[in-house]
């Protein structure tokens, strides 16, 4: 059972019995919406809200319960805030408790709008590659029309009022959303904004007091989700945040926390990297007190050429930057090393409707033409010099 | 290097490691050895106690990182939770030299590590180094106790200790070196000789352990030739200053522990420039290897060498001062075997 | 099932053999984690059978007592991870074979009240039972016996002992109160009972093992301004050390962690870099033997976790005792198996 290919007819919801030959977990979870259990081992995962880094993580095609994710960004551009609330808008799609740490309400109303599931999406997309591309195979265009169809049937309507489509995306694992809308869901109401209190001791402190006795006094069916934007950011935290026995005793106390509700809490965190360098032994702190840590690396805005440059094909949408995984939950924690992802570059792409992650790979150089002609022209002895 | 100058350097020098090992005539009071993970000290302090019992030194350890007595100390002191004040009570009553036992030994006292105490914040404002060590190399009481006493103190070079609390105190690593007597770091031998053998090819000497700067790699040593006993041993780079005033610099082998008995009275220690690996001899070339190696024979017989000596060049001739015109012939004895051919050759 | 044997050949006579009051250190990066280490020495310490050991016949079954102290992971981690290997955690734990002290759950936040203790953690069915006896005699408890019925009778008394010695399995949870080294001692008092404790029961000619996992997050989260360094640190290990018979220290040994400090004479490092070089490094020269556990350095690769590094430490003492130092390379399967190899084997 170790070595199934993960994203393998896991429809949402139904599984197989995976067989948790370890799994101490009980057995109710399987019953709670977006929860399903790993294909890898059995533990329960739910969805980031990002289907390719949910594929990212290390065969569990989701992220297990009880772990934290660390997104690290650098420069100053938001990327990592966008994966943010596509983890929170799919929490609240979810109905799970969305608990989010040091920013006002407003960043609640500004999660992206649900446009219907992942698997919708993705069906949409490749149906429309499809009617691209198989026009030569035109036998089985009739085929097609007829695949589309059912794609067509299960299709979730966009607009979220109607009960029935409602009742299906609640078996969905992950949805899709889109950036220029704003999610309206019945219980989006149900998010809870701890803010920071000045204080003279930790600003940590009354952070974890809420949300000790919020996730003590839910029901054990609730699943809860921790939202941290930018932990760290001076605009947001006081400067005595920054002192190792305050965050690293916060984010110890945050692991304790999660570990005796392991099957309840997933957490997602981020951290801007050009006010903390990785190379600083704080951050590195911060990364081993985390299951996984993912960097972003963005490309530079202004670098149009590298745009163009990055895509495969001209349909793909260009990478706008780079992303590197550094650890992965329950992987690296047993020692890492043997994900079938390992050394792959990855970059990602924001669009409207999704964050994608794929591989990275270096386009046949097109604007590599200058330095192919120059050595011709200036270094290298042309052919008819040499031949006497 | 003359080999003259050699072999004065090496009596002299070997003498005095001799002296400073053995502690005789208190040649260095306060001696300091610099260690690194990549060469520890712990060799060349089992050689002190080792060197220490046989001259029948009493023999204190002060145990910042050890936790057990190791065999041949007479006494040992424990630090945990003690202040420095402690300590030094403690080490001047671990050895009482009672009249009724004849002469007062020697002592020699080892402190294991002196990094903890360095970067201890727990020690008080008034601690003060050079008045700590002071007080085991010369004993509050000098009547009780005549017993000189070396002190011989190991520092951890590379781990880092805590930025001084007065900015224009210098670092309390200047002032242990500039306390010391002697100095002694200490260098791994396979380094030493890696990194000779690079430099002899110009090449970037190669670093070791925490100085390669990779993710997860505190210790760089690994004994590739462990076995072979070829490169062991440790390297002991000398400085010493001599009461005169004098310094003197000079760099010697331990071999490892295992390749002499432990009751072995001769001196062990060698001169590194006397090792054959690390300064292998000059090979003598012999005279064939001057000639390039051809598939021709270009050498010449004996003969032929003395022929070609007895060619009267032309400006020999020309000395004479024959008047112009005359002179500068080559003058040649013909030989049986030159086919001189009357017609066509003329002399 | 795990295909590879629990112990891997080449590894076993490192794992089996710490001297006494001798200090092993285990190494560690973010990349490539400890754990797995750690739970083959468990198994090599606790495990009764020899048959799996593969081939090593020197493992004679002499069981060692084991008390491991995790600050980054909780128990259900460790019992999880062992099962996979056939260690049954919790049953040792209730022969006093074996003890865990938990410093994740509780260290900086004690529980708010009785009804925030966490309730998924006890699995339904099997009734709640503890690992602390009070009065129970120890010795003749047989070890195939039904470990429930004497646990049962002793659950009653265990509860008013307080919350935080009920969950089974736990013998301890530790607090950081205070500050400085008398916060140290608190923890230290408790570390030590529970040694005691283990040590009491059953044979008591067997010695303790004593198994610290990442005792450096502890300095990173308090800190010089909490009163603890890397010297207090270090005084706080050996004096658990006196009171075990070997010691095994996991640390981060990350290149920020380390060199930023190291190398640069501390020029500009902050004070977590610095004391946490200064703390890792003392060790190591302490040390009888550093495992170095790090990534490739020419990237990942598919059938490579990583590097381990077998160094002797400065605290070995040269002459009787002999450590053969080495450089492999393991691979971690997906079932939890793990493989270890030279360079250039497979």
């Amino acid at each position: 059972m170790s070595f199934r290919k993960r994203n393998i007819g896991l429809s949402a919801g139904v599984d197989r019995a995976a067989v948790p030959n370890v799994s101490a977990q009980p057995a109710p979870i399987e019953s709670t919406p977006g929860i399903r259990p790993s294909p890898d081992d059995g533990r329960p995962t739910t969805s980031t809200g990002t289907p390719s880094l949910d594929g990212l993580l290390a065969g569990h095609a989701g992220l297990p319960m009880g772990k934290i994710l660390l997104i690290e960004e650098n420069g100053t551009t938001d990327f990592a805030g966008a994966l943010l609330r596509y983890y929170a808008a799919e929490g609240v799609v979810q109905e799970q408790k969305i608990h989010v740490v040091g920013v006002p309400e407003q960043w609640g109303r500004s999660l992206p709008g649900l446009i219907g599931t992942a698997e919708s999406l993705e069906e949409k997309r490749s149906d429309k590659r499809k009617d691209e591309r198989m026009k030569i195979a035109w036998r089985y265009e009739r085929l097609g029309e007829f695949g589309a169809g059912i794609a067509g049937a299960r299709d979730a309507p966009t607009s979220t009022g109607i009960p029935d489509a409602a009742a299906k995306q609640q078996n969905a694992f992950c949805h899709a959303f889109d950036l220029t809308k704003r999610l309206a869901h019945p219980s989006i109401t149900n998010m809870s904004f701890i803010p920071l209190v000045p204080s003279r001791d930790s600003p940590f402190t009354s952070i974890l007091k809420q949300l000790q006795s919020s996730i003590a006094s839910a029901g054990p069916s609730t699943i809860h989700r921790i939202v941290i934007p930018s932990l760290l950011n001076p605009t947001m935290y006081p400067p005595s945040a920054c002192q190792p026995q305050h965050v690293l005793q916060f984010l110890h106390s945050l692991k304790a926390l999660m570990n005796a509700h392991a099957a309840r809490i997933t957490a997602m965190i981020t951290v801007p990297l050009s006010l903390f360098p990785r190379s600083s032994g704080l951050i590195r702190w911060i990364e081993l007190l985390s299951d996984g840590v993912i960097e972003l690396c963005p490309f530079p805005h202004s670098a149009d050429a590298l745009a163009t440059s990055g895509a495969a094909t001209t349909q793909e949408e260009p990478p706008q930057g780079m992303l590197k995984t550094h650890r992965l939950p329950v992987l690296h924690e047993r020692g890492g090393g043997s994900d079938q992802n390992i050394g792959q570059d990855w970059a990602f792409n924001l669009s409207r409707r999704r964050f994608e992650i794929k591989p990275f790979s270096l386009p046949p150089a097109e604007g590599d033409k200058e330095a192919q002609d120059a050595p011709a022209s200036s270094g290298m002895p042309k052919k008819a010099d040499l031949e006497f | 290097m003359a080999p003259v100058n050699l072999s004065h350097r090496r009596t002299h020098n070997l003498l005095l490691i001799s002296k400073l090992l053995s502690l005789r005539d208190t040649a260095s009071p306060l001696t300091l050895l610099l260690d690194s993970l990549e060469q520890p000290a712990s060799p060349l302090i089992q050689e002190y106690i080792r060197r220490a019992k046989l001259s029948k030194v009493h023999v204190t350890l002060i145990a910042f990182e050890t936790l057990k007595c190791p065999e041949g100390c007479d006494a040992f002191v424990s630090t945990r939770r003690k202040s420095p004040a402690d300590i030094i009570k403690e080490v001047s009553a671990a050895y009482q030299p009672s009249p009724s036992t004849g002469p007062s030994k020697r002592r020699l006292i080892i402190i294991d590590a002196i990094n903890p105490l360095l970067s201890s914040r727990g020690s008080d404002l008034s601690f003060h180094l050079p008045s700590f060590l002071g007080a085991f190399i010369t004993p509050t009481n000098p009547a009780a106790s005549k017993s000189d006493a070396s002190l011989v103190v190991t520092y951890h070079q590379d781990v880092p200790g805590i930025p001084p609390q007065n900015p224009y105190l210098p670092s309390t690593f200047s002032i242990l070196t500039y306390l010391a007597t002697s100095i002694i770091t200490l260098h791994s031998f396979s380094h030493i000789l890696a990194q000779k053998a690079a430099r002899d090819r110009s090449l970037v000497p190669p670093v070791f352990g925490l100085e390669e700067e990779q993710d997860g790699v505190l210790l760089g040593r690994l004994d590739k030739l462990g076995g072979t006993g070829a490169t062991e041993g440790i390297v002991l780079e000398l400085e010493h200053r001599r009461k005169s005033g004098r310094g003197v610099l000079e760099w010697y082998l331990l071999p490892p522990a295992s390749r002499y008995p432990a009751t072995q009275v001769k001196e062990i220690v060698t001169l590194l420039d006397d090792n054959i690996l690390y300064n292998p001899p000059m090979e003598s070339y012999g005279d064939d290897e001057e000639e390039p190696q051809s598939t021709f024979e270009l050498g010449l017989t004996d003969r032929q060498r003395r022929d070609r000596e007895g060619v009267v060049l032309p400006y020999f001739d020309a000395q004479h001062g024959d008047g112009p015109g005359e002179g500068g012939r080559i003058l040649y004895d013909m030989g049986e075997e030159d086919d001189f051919d009357e017609e066509e050759d003329e002399i | 099932m795990p295909s590879q044997p629990p112990l891997p050949p080449l590894l076993a006579p490192y794992l089996s053999s710490q001297p006494e009051s001798s200090l092993t250190l285990i190494s560690s990066i973010l990349g490539a984690t400890s754990n797995w280490l750690v739970l083959r020495l468990l198994y090599s310490a606790l495990s009764t059978s020899t048959n799996q050991t593969f081939g090593l016949d020197e493992h004679d079954g002499s069981k060692k007592k084991v008390v491991l102290v995790s600050f980054l992971r909780g128990w259900e981690f460790w019992k999880v991870e062992a099962k996979r290997l056939g260690l049954d955690l919790a049953r040792l734990a209730d022969k006093k074979q074996f003890a865990f002290v938990d410093g994740l759950s509780e260290l900086f936040s004690a529980p708010q009240s009785a009804n925030a203790a966490p309730t998924t953690s006890s699995p339904t069915g099997i009734p709640p039972r503890t690992s602390l006896p009070l009065r129970g005699p120890p010795g003749p408890v047989p070890g195939r016996g039904p470990a429930i019925a004497p646990a049962i009778s002793a659950s009653t008394s265990s509860v008013a002992r307080g919350p935080a010695t009920s969950e089974p399995g736990i013998a301890k949870k530790l607090h950081f109160s205070g500050r400085g080294t008398a916060a140290l001692d608190i923890m230290e008092k408790d570390i030590i009972a529970v040694i005691e404790q283990v040590k009491a029961s059953g044979d008591s000619s067997e010695e303790v093992l004593l198994i610290i996992d990442q005792p450096d997050f502890l300095l990173a989260a308090t800190g010089t301004s909490m009163g603890i360094g890397a010297t207090e640190m270090s005084e706080w290990v050996t004096g658990l050390q006196l009171n075990v018979g070997a010691t095994v220290l996991t640390l981060a040994a990350d290149s920020p962690l380390i060199h930023n400090a190291s190398v640069s004479g501390n020029q500009g490092a902050t004070p977590v870099e610095g004391e946490h070089a200064s703390f890792a490094i003392g060790l190591a020269h302490r040390a009888r033997s550093v495992m170095q556990l790090r990534t490739l350095e020419t990237g990942a690769a598919r059938d490579v976790s990583g590097v381990l590094r077998i160094s002797r430490g400065g605290g070995i003492s040269s002459g009787a005792d002999t450590l053969d130092e080495k450089e492999l390379l393991y691979y971690i399967q997906r079932d939890g198996g793990v493989k270890v190899f030279g360079r250039g084997e497979s």
